[in-house]
């Protein structure tokens, strides 16, 4: 695999909107939620494309059923649910760790960007890995991000994290569309427990005067579904958290229209 | 939309005399000189050098003499924060925000 030059800026021509799933903290859901937001955003009608950066720990392999991948037989990126796939998991078996330094997982971040034929897409929905460091840094300065969705959990704990991860994207200036906060309660016989606290995802909101896209309940289920290798949304697309991801799309759509231009910065005439 | 939507942005950016004319989404026009901008280059070698007091006896690479006075010879937008410069004394490891193009700026 041969990646983009350090500096050399990527180029989208059939994409129209890239958005970054982030958080500072691991195990917040993220991988959950890009699964599932790009399942409903395809339910919506959109071409969607979904690329794991997350190279140490990819996910979408087992959340959408697909493992090893003999890249002579099929091409990337894979096609899942009418969903176009790219991740670490397809090259690397999953039982062998990646032990790389930091410059090589730029470049493989890098060259699943430039080199995978995304084709035409409406939404290319990009897992993160947890931090702030080098895939997140490679994709801030090289690709054309429309925004940042940032996931957190309502406790301090995943905030304090959570809060790292949206200045880094004001830092390099990638708008940030919104907050998600998941695990935000659960729905019991004697009403609704909110075992991290509750509030969390909307100050963070508040705090940086961003929109809190959603609140998604903590339900067995989703966890079920995503490791039996068909997200919730795609398997039970009535239940109540595939509801509240349809609504989530719909307004990453409506959110991703009102952004002025998703283009960088001009060249500069020496 | 947050604010980093509404910071200021350069529409157009060209080489002008000894340094760089910068028109901004606000209205201003702003010019930097290329001395200026090299000798702040905020790449963490040079922010080291900074800090250390001047060596008097420090000796020019031969790149760097026949260099002549700084100038770029690219310079690369990185996403939607910054600017990447080559100057022409070889030295391409600063990349300068935004933010730091405008303050190093003067309107004129």
């Amino acid at each position: 695999m041969s990646g983009p030059m350090p500096g050399q800026k990527i180029s989208l021509p059939g994409v129209k909107h890239v958005i970054a799933v982030a958080s500072g903290k691991g195990g917040v859901g993220k991988s959950t939620v890009a699964a599932n937001l790009s399942l409903a955003l395809r339910a919506a009608g959109q071409r969607v494309g979904l690329m794991d950066a997350d190279i140490y720990g990819p996910s979408v392999p087992l959340m959408f059923g697909l493992g090893l991948v003999d890249q002579t037989k099929v091409p990337f990126p894979i096609e899942k649910y009418g969903i176009n796939l790219m991740s670490m998991g397809f090259l690397v078996d999953p039982a062998q760790a990646i032990i790389w330094r930091g410059p090589k997982v730029a470049q493989a971040v890098g060259t699943f960007l430039v080199q995978v034929p995304w084709g035409d897409l409406d939404f290319l929905i990009i897992d993160l890995p947890p931090g702030t460091g080098d895939a997140q840094l490679t994709l801030s300065q090289q690709a054309p991000l429309t925004g940042a969705i940032v996931v957190t959990q309502p406790a301090e704990v995943s905030l304090i994290d959570a809060r790292k991860g949206v200045s880094m994207f004001q830092e390099v200036r990638v708008p940030i569309l919104g907050i998600i906060e998941n695990m935000s309660y659960l729905e019991t016989p004697s009403g609704r427990v909110s075992p991290f606290g509750s509030g969390g995802g909307r100050k963070l909101a508040g705090e940086i005067g961003v929109p809190l896209l959603g609140e998604i309940p903590i339900e067995p289920l989703v966890s079920t579904c995503g490791d039996s290798g068909e997200p919730i949304v795609r398997k039970h697309p009535d239940h109540p958290v595939s509801m509240a991801y349809a609504k989530l799309a719909q307004t990453v759509i409506d959110e991703t229209a009102k952004q002025p231009d998703s283009g960088g910065l001009p060249t500069v005439q020496l | 939309m947050n604010s980093e939507t509404n910071a200021v942005k350069p529409l157009a950016l060209r080489r002008e005399g000894e340094g760089l004319r910068i028109e901004w989404s606000d209205g201003a026009s702003t010019h930097a000189t290329w001395r200026q901008l090299r000798k702040n280059c905020p790449c963490a070698t040079c922010n080291e050098e900074r800090s250390k007091p001047a060596d008097p006896f420090r000796v020019l690479s031969a790149q760097e003499a026949a260099a002549g006075p700084p100038s770029p010879t690219a310079m690369k937008p990185l996403g939607h924060y910054a600017y990447q410069i080559t100057w022409n004394d070889g030295h391409d490891t600063g990349i300068y925000p935004v933010e730091l193009l405008r303050s190093l700026s003067e309107s004129k």
